[in-house]
């Protein structure tokens, strides 16, 4: 077609030439005769000229036509060659037997080869047959599918082999039928590796945990046997302490003085001294082992309960107690239990040379944290238990909540120095702070808060 | 059931004494039979060689024995139908709740800490026996078995 456009143009160029040449032999000899004879010949030359003229024009503009669209076509494959030149992805495109059709230059530049030189040629040529196989597996398995088949797919490089998220699709003919697969393959190598590291790492922490966890395990069942142990064995000799001396003091009596007397009784009372350290011990190891069970709690109704008990127990004692409405958080009611009544014990006791002793549970709002707070009618926030007692001096206030620490002395006040340290402990394993306020003769006051949000244990 | 013995299940010597001496101040006149281990339990309670078994009206078990624990021996005498129904009560230094609660499931009838102090446990041994000794009452030996 366009040998034949240019053979009419050469005829129109032709047949224009002569004519013109003819005319201008005409003009340029001055004769009329000349010019007589040839004015018909240039007539019919011209006419001939103007009509091939015509008909070329009429090609002339089909021609320019089919130009364009060939053009557009020419430019239409370009854009699309550019687009798939230009990812990052491997694009390909092989036939139903596996021959290549069409690679993008990713491919080229990742496999090292030309794609004129690949037309024909299938992976069997390219690479290992167990690579090949899969490659050609997984084009079969697109071929038999309608719609876009996803998979992950394994390609040696030089720097060692990659892995490619691969898209492949049937391309069908006109009737439908597949003739080719195309595949766009993206290299997630790293994205693999990342995750291959993120695995080993969680692995390996995952081993370590459980590691720990086997590890605290043991200790737990330890302390527990330990606890279990203390429980049972340690008490037993203390009972037959306080027994015997009781039943020496009975049957025996009158063959003993008074100091005799006051012996046995100071054996006695010992054995029952360290059975209440014992017991103390156990409770403050069970604040440590018992397991934290998160429910609403009525700060409010445990404190009053509590506060009957105290009074029963000590009918004698006037004491002014109030207690606010609605204290509430949440927690394991059993253990906060032990920190209302180790607070309000040591209140109680620490109030009994008052005349007129005075003890407060409340809340007040939490300044030190943005979203304590909460709330007047006392539920979370900052709970105290405050009493006008004996008071202490707050130079001591960081041994209050250690294990057999006293800041008062026996002979004045019973105790062992563990019921802080119980209070303290389920106060951390709710999260939560504990401190005291005090004065020497002007009663102290005990606050802590307990994290609202449930959660891991604290301990 | 002033009658019948009360079976102390317990090897400790000096709770021995002090057990029974509590017994005694508190007026309680049943013969008070006293086994050390489990296994000498399971002969009386329940004898293989055909003598009459022991009828106790009350079985006061330690935890802590040697050869059986007293769980395991609980075990065993509610799944023999000759004891199912004898009211034991478990009479220990532990106060620990597991102990209490396998006590329950495995169906002691009572759970009783050893106070350290004495005199508490002269106040413990008297109502004890007040309770399961006069105020109690058994299932008629005709439906279950004493």
């Amino acid at each position: 077609m366009m040998g034949a456009s240019h053979r009419v143009v050469a005829m129109v160029t032709l047949v224009v030439t002569v004519a013109i040449a003819v005319l201008a032999a005409g003009l340029v000899i001055g004769d009329a005769a000349a010019l007589g004879l040839g004015l018909p010949a240039v007539a019919v030359l011209g006419g001939a000229g103007l009509l091939i003229a015509r008909t070329a024009a009429r090609d002339e503009h089909a021609l320019a036509h089919a130009r364009a669209v060939e053009r557009e076509a020419r430019a239409d494959a370009d854009r699309l060659l550019k687009v798939i030149d230009n990812t990052s992805a491997v694009i390909y495109m092989r036939d139903v037997r596996g021959r290549y059709l069409l690679v993008n230059r990713q491919y080229e530049q990742l496999f090292g080869v030309r794609r004129e030189d690949l037309v024909g040629l299938t992976d069997h040529d390219l690479f290992a047959k167990p690579v090949a196989d899969a490659f050609r597996a997984n084009d079969l398995k697109a071929l038999a599918q309608e719609t876009p088949t996803v998979m992950e797919e394994a390609a040696p490089q030089p720097d060692g082999t990659h892995t490619y998220i691969t898209v492949k699709y049937p391309i069908t003919d006109v009737d439908g039928h597949p003739y080719a697969v195309c595949g766009i393959s993206t290299d997630i190598t790293d994205r693999k590796r990342a995750e291959e590291q993120v695995r080993r790492l969680n692995a390996e922490l995952e081993h370590r945990v459980r590691e720990r966890t086997v590890e605290l395990e043991a200790s737990t069942r330890e302390l527990d046997a330990f606890a279990y142990s203390v429980s049972h064995d340690l008490r037993a000799p203390l009972r037959t302490l306080n027994g015997f001396s009781e039943a020496l003091l009975e049957d025996y009596s009158a063959r003993l003085d008074q100091t005799g007397r006051d012996y046995l009784r100071r054996i006695g009372a010992a054995a029952d001294r360290m059975g209440g350290l014992i017991d103390d011990l156990l409770n403050l190891s069970r604040a440590s082992r018992a397991e934290l069970r998160r429910r609403p709690v009525d700060l409010t109704a445990l404190a009053e309960q509590i506060a009957d008990e105290l009074s029963h127990a000590d009918p004698d004692r006037k004491v002014e107690l109030t207690v606010q409405r609605g204290l509430a958080c949440m927690g394991d009611s059993a253990l906060l239990e032990l920190v209302l009544r180790n607070l309000l014990s040591n209140a109680w006791k620490f109030t009994s040379r008052r005349a007129t002793a005075r003890i407060d549970v409340g809340a007040v709002r939490d300044r030190s944290a943005d979203d304590g707070a909460v709330s007047d009618d006392g539920a979370s926030g900052v709970f105290y238990v405050r009493d006008n007692g004996v008071g202490f001096d707050e130079a001591y206030a960081h041994k209050l909540f250690v294990p057999f620490q006293r800041l008062h002395p026996a002979i004045d006040f019973s105790g062992n120095g563990v019921g802080l340290a119980i209070v303290a402990r389920v106060v951390a394993r709710h999260h939560g702070r504990i401190w005291a306020e005090g004065t020497p003769g002007q009663g102290a006051a005990f606050y802590f808060t307990v994290d609202a949000r449930p959660g891991t244990d604290g301990s | 059931m002033r009658d019948a013995p009360i079976l102390l299940v317990e090897d400790n010597p000096d709770d021995i004494t002090l057990t029974l001496r509590a017994f005694a101040k508190n007026g309680v006149g049943n013969e008070i039979v006293v086994l050390t281990d489990g296994e000498l339990l399971l002969t009386r309670l329940l004898p293989a060689d055909g003598t009459s078994p022991l009828r106790p009206a009350i079985i006061l078990m330690d935890i802590h024995l040697p050869k059986f624990s007293g769980l395991e021996l609980l075990q065993r005498i509610r799944s023999d139908e000759r004891t199912r129904y004898v009211p034991v009560i478990m009479l220990t230094t532990s106060t620990e709740e597991r102990d209490v609660v396998a006590s329950y499931q495995l169906g002691a009838n009572s759970f009783v800490c050893k106070p350290v102090a004495y005199d508490e446990f002269l106040r413990t041994v008297r109502t004890l026996s007040a309770y399961w000794l006069d105020i109690n009452k058994r299932c008629p030996s005709s439906e279950c078995p004493p």
